[in-house]
């Protein structure tokens, strides 16, 4: 037996060729390195043979599982039947329906997520990576398989889905609440007419942050914004040659989606109090293009145009929606805007640079380079 | 409110909806409003705009208006945030500056937009030094507080 307080050798020395290596202090050293690696790391790594029988486990493995590697050895059957057994709503898990067993790999690094049950009864979520092990013939003779609790994550992404769906509710609770405070103190003094639009313009908002929802908040599909803010009307159309909307989907940062859904039922308001959706015969054409801008953001330029109204003329004042669309819009996108009171029937252009998705801290939270 | 008559504001905001009540409100009592959505042409016009005071939204979507803050404590222009998370919710940097608790509302802008004019709290709280010319309140000028000084003009824009 080599000396047991040998200190670990030179690099130089651990890279000699393996005949040299053959010789018993060195193989000692090898193995010495081997088992201060696996030892120390800190995910779990099972040694598999050709029957799913465990050959060998670090020590994280045996933390993660609850047994020994000298247990696992004297149960004599597959590690499927010692960690796997079990479906976590209680139904026996046979080997033959396990990923793992399948991916008696042909490929390196298969990968996937489990439910392990760990020797005091618990389960606990896994992701897995397993690869094939050959002999010199190149035939698979063995598995060796990583391991990781992903307990932690399965929680934060738990946590996540439980505050998301949390947001979701208060926002439209609150929309709901502003709409009802509205009408319990401006009852019976304001016109009728007036609490209508103020209604739609709360459905607006609200139909909005519907579109947000849907993508966990982070951004907004353009054409589901478009077909949203103009389904009052798309939606009771008999004509279905009344509307045509056409142009490339892009993914909206949710600041764009929400002022482009207002400005938007707004001029379909327009159009349905004094415009094209006034008399049956009249159309509405949204289209729009998506193109590249010099600084890598990308630039929508949308036109909004009314034929077959009645004749236009210039409104008298200036109010809600033209200052959204017109003042609004471009200071808080940095963009255009223009409504022209075309005799034929409205027109109007918006030109808006499309705001880099992400939100405040993304990068840091991600670890992505900061955006 | 004839102290709030014909002072010219900053007002930076960064949602249309908003913004509109806010630059409103301050109409309304008599104010011209000079309004910045986007933290490039806000700094653009705290270094270079003529202002009486100014009301800064904390948070502009992607950023803070942090940045504007020091052009403006720079140029000893008085001036308030507006958050709805309170005082507690700015960078420990910051604790000193008056605080609008958002959803604006007409009262509050209008008691703090006077004492800003009249430096009152800002005398108290030492949060910039009164150097305005022909600010009613002649406080004398102070030196930063220890925990203002980082506040420079080379802060990342």
């Amino acid at each position: 037996m080599p000396q047991s307080r040998q200190p670990l050798q030179s690099s130089a020395l651990a890279a000699a060729s393996l005949a040299t290596l053959r010789r018993g202090d060195q193989l000692f050293e090898t193995e010495r390195r081997l088992n201060a690696v696996l030892n120390n790391a800190s995910v779990s790594i099972f040694l598999m043979d050709d029957r799913q029988h465990c050959v060998y486990m670090n020590r994280a493995a045996e933390h993660l599982t609850g047994y020994t590697l000298a247990e696992v050895i004297a149960r004599d059957c597959p590690l499927h039947d010692i960690v796997h057994h079990t479906y976590p709503d209680g139904r026996p898990f046979p080997l033959e329906e396990c990923a793992i067993d399948r991916a008696f790999p042909q490929n390196n690094h298969e990968r996937g997520e489990e439910v392990f049950v760990h020797a005091d009864g618990h389960f606990y979520p896994v992701g897995f990576t397993a690869s094939p092990i050959r002999d010199d013939s190149a035939n698979i003779i063995g598995t060796i398989i990583e391991v990781r609790d992903i307990s932690e994550e399965k929680a934060a992404a738990e946590r996540q889905r439980l505050l998301l769906n949390e947001l979701n509710h208060r926002v439209k609770n609150t929309l709901a609440t502003v709409q009802s405070i509205a009408a319990q103190t401006f009852r019976g003094q304001t016109d009728p007419a007036a609490r209508a639009v103020f209604d739609a313009r709360m459905a607006a908002l609200s139909t909005a942050h519907n579109v947000l929802v849907e993508d966990n908040w982070e951004s907004a599909s353009l054409r589901s914004v478009v077909t949203r803010a103009l389904a009052p009307h798309l939606l009771a159309e008999i004509d279905v040659n009344r509307f045509r909307i056409d142009g490339p989907d892009a993914r909206l940062h949710p600041k764009v989606a929400v002022t482009l859904s207002m400005a938007l039922h707004e001029l379909m308001t327009n159009a349905a109090k004094y415009g094209a959706l006034s008399v049956p015969e009249g159309r509405v054409h949204v289209t729009w293009s998506v193109e590249p801008l010099p600084d890598g953001r990308q630039s929508l330029d949308m036109l909004w145009e009314e034929q077959g109204g009645p004749e236009v003329a210039p409104p008298t004042r200036k109010g809600f929606g033209s200052r959204l669309i017109e003042r609004q819009l471009p200071l808080e996108f940095d963009g255009r805007a223009q409504i022209d009171y075309r005799g034929a029937g409205v027109v109007c252009r918006l030109q808006v640079p499309l705001t880099a998705l992400g939100w405040m801290g993304q990068d840091v939270i991600e670890g992505q380079p900061a955006l | 409110m004839t102290l709030l008559n014909g002072r010219r504001v900053l007002l930076v905001e960064d949602e249309s909806l908003v913004a509109m009540l806010a630059e409103d409100m301050l109409m309304d009592l008599g104010c011209e409003v000079v309004l910045a959505m986007r933290l490039d042409k806000a700094l653009a016009l705290a270094r270079t705009g003529t202002f009486d005071a100014a009301v800064l939204d904390v948070n502009l979507g992607d950023t803070r208006s942090y940045p504007v803050a020091d052009v403006l404590f720079e140029r000893s222009l008085p001036f308030l945030f507006a958050t709805g998370y309170g005082a507690k919710g700015l960078d420990a940097a910051y604790q000193g500056v008056p605080v609008l608790q958002k959803p604006y509302q007409q009262g509050p802008m209008e008691h703090l937009l006077h004492r800003l004019l009249t430096c009152e709290d800002l005398a108290r709280k030492g949060a910039a030094p009164c150097l305005r010319p022909g600010c009613a309140c002649k406080a004398p000028p102070q030196a930063m507080p220890p925990g203002l000084s980082g506040f420079q003009a080379d802060s990342p824009a």
